[in-house]
């Protein structure tokens, strides 16, 4: 059976050496992985090149068989990304920036008339329910509102309603709980990961990759990697890293 | 499901490109064959220039009239606004405790010679003053000095006064603590405004020389009426060259005044500048002009109350505003929209430059050339005015709006093209979304130039106050130009107003 996601010896050249060397690893479906590791390891700069905004100088990069670079827009949008800076538009409105999330589906008139109207699905609802955004924010008036007069946790979920919109199959999520207080950072965990009674992730994603600077979170995931100075140290199921493991990762 | 309308700033920054539909389609309906013929020969044109010597050297002393009016023009303009701007400074006069109501007093009054287009100066003192190179000088200074008195006067408003009493407090004389707290700030918005204003002089000064006042503008216009397109072109390349050469070193000099620290210095040098700048276009002027001799008015008969009424039941009130709001609106329409929409088109480097060739043509060209230029395959209407002011602005505005979206971080752009978003869409959405509040907030100030340009196509396209006001200057019916610059300066005030509140608008979403 073809992998969801195959990276085969993929090395990313920095300013300063390899910010990524030698990545090698599959990605199944259902599968749900922390990515760990200190700040500067290469985390961000491997989901960039998973999500395909970044070319790798070399090794191979495989979505569902196919290389990244040859995917239809269709099918780049079957990979999602939650940014670390979220990456709204502020000029938009929240109904607007969910369905931005729809963009690699649709085509330009479509998206000039997302700028025009108030393009209001149940799908735009149901995401920002998932996603944890408060009833009052899902009134019609509530989603006119732009984003730019949102609290931190609530553009957080807005932005995580754009990914779920997206319905992509992989879902990437860059350092989602870094500016969030620990009680919104655990939310917005669960909603990326949570499951219903047959193992299917609600999201709708096939797969989720998350990466992490607490890896005290790592028993929320089936599987961990863990990146080095830009080289795969570890990769085990979630329940095999030891507290050495961890603690060798995060060594100075 | 599509509920309600809500244009968002990007779709608010592409709308107004609609104008472009019914202004369109009169100008094709309206079109001639003949027309074909000619428009094929003035594009050949720009590719074959006229490079006859003696046609280059007219050419040449007719640029050295254009520049050495615009350099005349904008230094004079540039010490007078900046002395006028402080002596209109409520802030200044507080500070030498003396009332502050004679600064209001200048600011309402200064807001008359704003109004008024140069080219009315231009042609008001043509007939009050014969035809003297000077004469498009002080028809640029008179308004240009009165916009940047207003500028420099805003600035000085908006500056936190903190700095400026903690000196006056211990003991700084007025002249000191003004020096000090204010002029650090006051540097950077005369090298970027007053840079700015050099543009626009050269502008002035072509546009002057198409209604006769001398100069390049006058070449031009002469060679379009005769169909010597060759020769036009040679002059709109020398003019070409002349503007991006300016544009290049303005460019450079806001690059540096963004990275001076002395605002002070700032100050002293481009005073320096300006006094230069009006010293040497003097010397120029009188060097190309050894016989203009000096300044002599020209008998003026003024008119009387009577006269003014019965000027006033004469004229055709109703259609020449509409007229002209109609002009305004079209044309604004077209210079705010149309940038970004030929951008959406294909937003490529490679089409990118091709449009920024374009702009730098559509700003080169003064829009009663442009207006000309299509009456010779077309009827007088005053879609054929919109468009050609809309294009020419849009020139303006193009340019401004692709330094922007050059700049603009590409993060969200980025992350669009990553989701699988087209080339078009991730650039709607990632650069234009980000970049639409300010090209609205200019849109919204170059709509207020508009209003006083239209004067400018009035006088040729025919339509609005502009054209009454070009016919009442030609049969000397001085009532009705008192009348007409007073409406003209009344919609320009009204316009100014409703521009500022929306470029605040704009500029705090």
């Amino acid at each position: 059976m073809t992998s969801l996601l195959t990276l085969h010896q993929v090395r990313l050249a920095g300013p300063h050496g390899d910010r990524l060397s030698s990545i090698t690893f599959e990605l199944q479906n259902r599968e749900r992985v922390a990515l760990l590791g200190r700040s500067g390891s290469g985390k961000s700069s491997l989901i960039a090149v998973i999500n395909g905004s970044l070319s790798p100088d070399d090794g191979r990069v495989l979505f569902r068989g196919s290389a990244l670079q040859g995917l239809s827009r269709r099918q780049r949008a079957l990979i999602g990304t939650l940014w670390q800076d979220l990456r709204l538009i502020e000029e938009l409105s929240i109904g607007q920036n969910v369905n931005a999330g729809a963009l690699g589906r649709r085509r330009l008139p479509w998206a000039l008339a997302n700028l025009l109207f108030r393009i209001d699905s149940e799908s735009t609802r149901r995401c920002l329910r998932l996603a944890g955004l408060e009833e009052s924010l899902l009134a019609e008036s509530g989603l006119d509102r732009p984003v730019g007069q949102l609290s931190g946790g609530q553009r957080q979920r807005v932005a995580l309603a754009r990914l779920f919109l997206q319905q992509a199959d992989l879902m990437l999520a860059d350092e989602p709980l870094a500016s969030l207080d620990p009680s919104i950072a655990a939310e917005v965990l669960n909603r990326l990961l949570a499951r219903d009674s047959d193992g299917a992730l609600l999201s709708g994603a096939k797969a989720v990759v998350v990466s992490l600077h607490r890896p005290e979170l790592i028993d929320r995931f089936d599987r961990v990697l863990g990146l080095r100075q830009g080289a795969l140290v570890i990769d085990a199921p979630a329940d095999e890293v030891s507290a050495r493991d961890l603690s060798e990762l995060y060594a100075p | 499901m599509i509920h309600q309308l809500r244009p968002s700033a990007p779709a608010l920054a592409l709308l107004p490109a609609l104008a472009l539909l019914p202004v369109l389609v009169v100008v094709l309906v309206g079109a001639h064959g003949g027309g074909v013929e000619i428009w094929v020969s003035f594009l050949a044109g720009a590719f074959q220039p006229s490079l006859e010597p003696s046609l280059i050297r007219a050419l040449l002393g007719a640029l050295q009239i254009t520049l050495a009016t615009a350099l005349t023009g904008w230094g004079c303009s540039l010490l007078l606004g900046v002395l006028l701007g402080c002596l209109s400074s409520e802030r200044l006069w507080l500070t030498w405790r003396l009332p502050s109501w004679p600064a209001t007093m200048l600011r309402r009054l200064l807001a008359l010679p704003r109004s008024v287009h140069e080219l009315i100066w231009g042609l008001l003192l043509l007939q009050v003053l014969g035809l003297h190179p000077w004469v498009a000088v002080a028809a640029i200074t008179i308004p240009y000095a009165s916009l940047v008195a207003r500028v420099w006067r805003d600035q000085l408003q908006s500056l936190d006064p903190s700095g400026l009493e903690a000196m006056l407090q211990a003991g700084a004389t007025p002249m000191a603590a003004c020096l000090t707290a204010l002029s650090p700030a006051m540097g950077a918005v005369l090298m970027t405004y007053g840079g700015y204003r050099l543009e626009c002089a050269l502008r002035s000064a072509t546009l002057l020389g198409v209604f006769g006042l001398g100069g390049l503008g006058m070449d031009l216009e002469l060679s379009l009426k005769s169909l010597r397109f060759h020769e036009l072109w040679t002059g709109l390349w020398l003019l070409a060259v002349v503007s991006i050469v300016l544009e290049q070193l303005l460019r450079s000099w806001r690059r540096r005044s963004v990275q001076a620290q002395f605002g002070q210095r700032q100050v002293v040098w481009f005073s320096l500048l300006a006094v230069l700048a009006a010293g040497v276009g003097a010397l120029w002027l009188q060097h190309l002009f050894p016989d203009a001799g000096p300044l002599r008015w020209l008998p003026v008969t003024w008119p009387n109350p009577d006269s003014l009424l019965q000027a006033a039941q004469e004229l055709p009130w109703l259609s020449m505003v509409w007229e002209t709001l109609l002009l305004t609106l079209l044309a604004a329409g077209i210079a705010i929209g149309l940038p970004p929409l030929v951008l959406l088109v294909s937003p490529t480097r490679i089409w990118q430059l091709c449009l920024s060739g374009l702009w730098a043509l559509a700003r080169l060209m003064p829009p009663p050339l442009t207006v000309l230029l299509l009456l010779l395959s077309n009827h007088p209407t005053l879609a054929i005015g919109a468009l050609a002011l809309g294009l020419h602005n849009s020139g303006v505005m193009g340019r401004l709006l692709q330094e922007g979206l050059d700049q603009q971080d590409p993060s969200v752009r980025t992350a669009l093209l990553s989701s699988g978003a087209s080339d078009q869409v991730s650039w709607l959405y990632g650069l234009l979304s980000p970049r639409s509040p300010s090209h609205l907030a200019y849109g919204a100030y170059r709509s207020d130039v508009i209003l006083r340009e239209t004067v400018v196509v009035g006088l040729i396209g025919g339509s609005g106050l502009g054209w009454q006001l070009l016919e009442s200057l030609s049969s000397f019916h001085w009532s009705a130009v008192v009348l007409l610059i007073a409406t003209y300066a009344a919609l320009t005030l009204l316009g100014e107003w409703l521009s500022d509140r929306s470029r605040q608008h704009w500029l705090q979403s």
